[in-house]
């Protein structure tokens, strides 16, 4: 089970720069489906990477589904030489994106983030728009009905009644 | 109970989602009473729910694999 409270704290405490995406940021949209982690795109500055690997280091994070005991050591280096990450750490599943399919990196999104308060931090989220544009981009098969929910959600928040045939 | 917090737009306005008719077919199948209860949370809430949620799906999978025994 994901930790949503302690990485965010985590994350945010240590001055991480970073923009939620993914079904963590559905869920922020209000989405009511279930996702077991927790997707960061982080941004690819030196000192931005250096925090990032500084306070995940206790964490033991390692490469979720790689067999154990391969020679995985997290810290800056391996971040700078990497891009995106998916892993398991003791708070949770945690993927770390330097880039994702049709929204690119940090700076990318920046600007259609939103800032979210929560578990007494606050942390950037990709706005609900972007994130649909950037499912859409992706282009991949399993997320049409989580899509489908996040245009739903479009339309609560703006007001718009459900078409012939929706609920 | 935390304060309600939406959070709010910032930065360019990002263009209007054009319509899909593949997307428009998996949306009638969207329940939007569980959106709109949502909606009413905050967004610290929305994610206590998830990891309720999380644990639950935990003890449904170890309650099926024991079953399986």
């Amino acid at each position: 089970m994901t930790d949503f409270a302690s990485l965010f704290r985590l994350l945010a405490q240590h001055n991480v720069e970073f923009i939620l995406v993914g079904g963590a940021a559905a869920t922020a949209h209000g989405s009511a489906r279930l996702t077991e982690d927790l997707d960061i795109v982080y941004r690819r500055t030196p000192e931005n990477i250096a925090r990032l690997a500084a306070c995940l280091g206790a964490h033991h994070p390692y490469l979720r589904g790689a067999p154990p005991g391969l020679p995985f050591r997290f810290d800056a280096e391996t971040v700078q030489r990497g891009l995106n990450f998916t892993l398991t750490t003791d708070l949770g599943a945690l993927d770390l994106f330097g880039e994702i399919p049709g929204g690119g990196a940090f700076e990318d999104l920046q600007q259609d983030a939103i800032e979210i308060k929560l578990f007494g931090v606050t942390c950037r989220c990709l706005g609900l728009r972007r994130l649909i544009e950037v499912k859409r981009a992706a282009g991949r098969p399993r997320d049409l009905e989580a899509i489908a929910e996040l245009q739903a959600l479009l339309d609560e928040n703006e007001g718009q009644a459900p078409t012939k045939g929706e609920s | 109970m935390p304060a309600k917090d939406q959070g709010s737009e910032a930065g360019r306005a990002v263009v209007g989602v054009r319509p899909d008719p593949v997307i428009d077919a998996y949306k009638r199948d969207i329940d939007r009473t569980l959106l709109r209860e949502n909606l009413k949370l905050t967004v610290e809430e929305r994610f206590l729910k998830l990891m309720e949620l999380q644990r639950f799906a935990t003890e449904l999978r170890r309650a099926g694999q024991q079953a399986r025994r």
